[in-house]
């Protein structure tokens, strides 16, 4: 048996190590065992403690410069819900394209910068840093279909620059838009700011219809076994996102689950527990709904190796991101896989780009865009909504108009947790085991499977800490 | 299609013209840049969250993120962008320390309660010691946005992790600090070509700021001033037209270039207000040491919940 582990994971966002067994099985050397942990730690929920509670929308999207939008997003429904404030529809709409930019941003950025290099041999096309060192294996593409890749890899540089751009019109700058209020959106709307949209928006659905969509299909056509590989736990859920109506009864990907092959069209928060038994927190951090959240780290706390929760629904694992969302919205269902992760992100792209197109035509230049509301002396909030990379959850306590309790559940926290108290590996790690590992000293099969699920480590951390011990600089073992 | 370094004129003209550089200064960068490998880069992620990284990324104005990386710099380590992982990526941050005279840039916070444990950057190696490491060898090194300036959002009472900015930890050297939640690509981008032209860093203010981007406050040059603050119109409520001083704006004791140079344009201008005033919401005072305890609750005229 060989031990692998590889930290930094680079193309990501933020720090995670990830260990794993290899072993032949069967004649193929394979994953027998996983373990994904994160090195960082902030401790947000701690430093939100008696904060204004309209703070949080500042606050929170530091949490992740890449998707801040979706933190901005979750955090204003958060307070919404606690002032019992709902925005007028062209508040609505105004975050909603902020929100739908930022997807189009992240989108792209994973594909070409994140996840492409992972198939794409640029040996002879870009021979420097930041490009260089990398492993080289032979299954990647090469030759004329490399340099037209990395030719779009430049070119999507441009394009997610441009979604960014086009966000700030309503967002007034990103990444980190400061015109999310509860109550709707502070900007406002005017004709020459749609046009502006409208323009930004026909070139940006031009590349991912013309050149992102067929690039994913051109990769997946050359790495067909990877249908095969990284599918994971096999359960799926999604918050839903882009409310179509103020009250949120209606949205453009919608809320649902899908476990045990069945497909439920309703989550029920009070049926997530976060679980802690191999996470370094005291026992009383477990077994705890988001609401009533607790986070006492326990550094030394014997056979824990991670400082992400678990969190499971009805006790069972769920991976969140692009797929879970199209799946159960029934726009994509081929399978459970890194290339259906892929598949399913740039489909979503497409589908979310489209429907922004829509939206535009429902602004109503001078209508109110905010609607005021006062800071209760008490209340509760809850705010689901999706990030790129999946299912985003705030919830909130406030108690003398301050906050009293904020907790936070991301994507990445569902995705690259750690094994819950039954045993049960997080999706992440499920996806790794039997992943084939060709040549250990290039283990580019795990990147590819960890690339797939998007992660974002700053993220998924409520409590990221020390690792306890040092272990050099060997890491092929 | 073979991607190489290339003239340079097309984006030295926009740097000269922006920066008012001499020919002298074109020429000397051309010279720099046309040698074999651009000016290596090594780029260190502490308690950040990528968020300035990513607004790099939207780099326009000087030069778009494409030339910097392919053309300008050698981009040695960066964790978010770099192909190599694992051991490749370490090895590649050890040579570029071996070969010493990089540019040093740091993102987010460094944890200094136990001992630097609460960020580790690969195994063995926390952010606390890489970035003393990495400074010895470093020619220039920038502390990119707030958290690495001034602290940041994760310094913020009770700082549970007892996080400080990059100059806390390197005392013998001078660091640039390039605040903003998240720091303007042109702020991080233009102090480089700074760098690179003239060979020392730009002239810097009390904080550490780059006078060039940091010299006025954001209020010196709003465009509500004359239109409304001058005449006393302040809006009472978001949403309403007016100075949004009493809606907790900081853009008074706030110096950043934001109301001229805008965000997330080609240029000035180019595709609407884009800016947190020209969005109606008040200046949060990102580029400040005070965020975010100095400048918060936002909001509000109310005194901040800690006093700075």
């Amino acid at each position: 048996m060989i031990k692998i582990r590889i930290d930094p994971v680079t193309r990501i966002e933020g720090h995670l190590d990830i260990e794993v067994s290899v072993d032949n099985v069967d004649g193929i050397q394979q994953v027998i065992d996983a373990k994904s942990s994160a090195t960082m730690f902030r401790g947000f929920e701690i430093i939100l403690k008696e904060r204004d509670p309209r703070d949080a929308t500042i606050y929170t999207q530091r949490i992740c410069g890449v998707c801040p939008v979706s933190h901005a997003m979750a955090s204003t429904l958060n307070l919404e819900s606690a002032f019992g404030v709902l925005p007028p529809d062209n508040g609505r709409i105004l975050r909603n394209l902020v929100l739908g930019a930022n997807f189009i941003m992240s989108h792209i950025l994973h594909f070409y910068h994140l996840a492409a290099l992972d198939y794409i041999n640029t040996e002879g096309i870009v021979d420097k840093s930041p490009w260089l060192p990398r492993y080289i294996t032979t299954d990647m593409v090469a030759g004329d279909t490399a340099e037209v890749l990395v030719g779009h890899y430049v070119q999507a540089l441009e394009m997610r620059r441009k979604s960014h751009q086009m966000g700030a019109i309503f967002g007034a700058k990103l990444p980190c838009t400061s015109t999310f209020v509860p109550g709707g959106c502070t900007e406002v709307v005017t004709a020459e700011k749609i046009s502006d949209f409208t323009t930004l928006l026909s070139e940006l659905r031009g590349f991912i219809d013309n050149i992102y969509v067929t690039d994913v299909l051109a990769v997946a056509g050359l790495f067909e076994e990877y249908y095969q590989i990284g599918q994971g736990c096999g359960n799926l859920i999604a918050y839903g996102v882009f409310d179509l109506d103020a009250a949120g009864g209606s949205r453009l990907l919608s809320r649902g689950r899908y476990t045990n092959e069945t497909i439920y069209d309703d989550v029920d928060p009070a049926q997530i527990t976060e679980y802690v038994k191999f996470s370094r927190y005291t026992p009383g951090s477990g077994n705890l709904p988001p609401e009533d959240g607790e986070t006492e780290p326990q550094i030394d706390k014997p056979n824990a190796y991670s400082w992400i929760k678990s969190p499971r629904y009805q006790d069972i694992v769920h991976e969140a991101g692009p797929l879970a969302r199209m799946w159960i919205n029934g726009d994509y269902r081929r399978g459970i896989s890194v290339l259906d992760r892929i598949a399913a992100r740039a489909l979503e792209c497409q589908k979310v780009a489209e429907a922004m197109e829509g939206w535009l035509l429902e602004l109503d230049v001078g209508e109110p865009t905010y609607e005021y509301s006062e800071i209760p002396e008490s209340a509760t909030g809850i705010g689901l909504t999706e990030a790129p990379r999946g299912a985003l959850g705030h919830w909130m306590e406030i108690s003398d108009s301050k906050i009293y309790r904020y907790q936070v559940i991301t994507p990445t926290a569902w995705n690259a947790s750690p094994r819950d108290d039954f045993g049960n590996r997080g999706p992440i790690e499920e996806a790794l085991i039997g992943t084939p590992v060709k040549d250990v000293e290039q283990p580019i099969e795990l990147l590819r499977v960890v690339h797939s699920f998007d992660p974002c480590i700053a993220c998924a951390v409520h409590l990221v800490s020390p690792e306890g011990q040092s272990l050099g600089k060997y890491r092929v073992s | 299609m073979i991607i190489k370094r290339r003239e340079f004129m097309k984006y030295c003209g926009a740097v000269a013209g922006a920066m008012g550089l001499s020919v002298s200064g074109l020429i000397k960068l051309q010279n720099i840049l046309a040698a074999e490998g651009g000016p290596p880069v090594v780029w260190l992620q502490g308690q950040g969250c990528t968020g300035c990284s990513v607004s790099l990324l939207n780099s326009m104005y000087y030069m778009t993120i494409d030339e910097l990386l392919i053309n300008t710099i050698d981009l040695e380590f960066h964790a978010t962008v770099m192909a190599g992982a694992g051991d490749l990526a370490v090895e590649a941050a050890e040579d570029a320390y071996e070969n010493e005279g990089y540019i040093l840039v740091v993102e987010g916070a460094i944890p200094t309660a136990e001992n630097g444990e609460y960020c580790y950057l690969w195994p063995g190696t926390t952010a606390l010691h890489a970035v003393e490491t990495f400074s010895e060898k470093a020619a220039y090194i920038l502390a990119v946005g707030t958290c690495a300036a001034f602290g940041g959002l994760v310094a913020g009472e009770p700082n549970p992790t007892e996080a400080v900015d990059v100059s806390k930890v390197v005392s013998k050297k001078q660091v640039i600090n390039i605040p903003g939640c998240p720091a303007h690509p042109d702020w991080i981008v233009g102090t480089i070509a700074h760098l690179l032209i003239n060979g020392k860093a730009p002239a810097l203010d009390q904080y550490g700021r780059p006078q060039m981007f940091y010299r006025k406050t954001v209020h010196s040059a709003c465009p509500n001033k004359q239109k409304f603050h001058d005449k006393a119109i302040f809006a009472q409520q978001l949403g309403e037209e007016g100075c949004l001083f009493k809606l907790g704006c900081a853009g008074t004791w706030t110096q950043a270039d934001c109301p001229i140079r805008k965000w997330n344009s080609g240029a000035a201008g180019e595709f609407g207000d884009t800016w947190c005033i020209g969005g109606r919401n008040p200046c949060q005072g990102c580029t400040e040491p005070g965020f975010p305890d100095r400048v918060s609750p936002w909001y509000t005229l109310e005194l901040p919940k800690v006093s700075v």
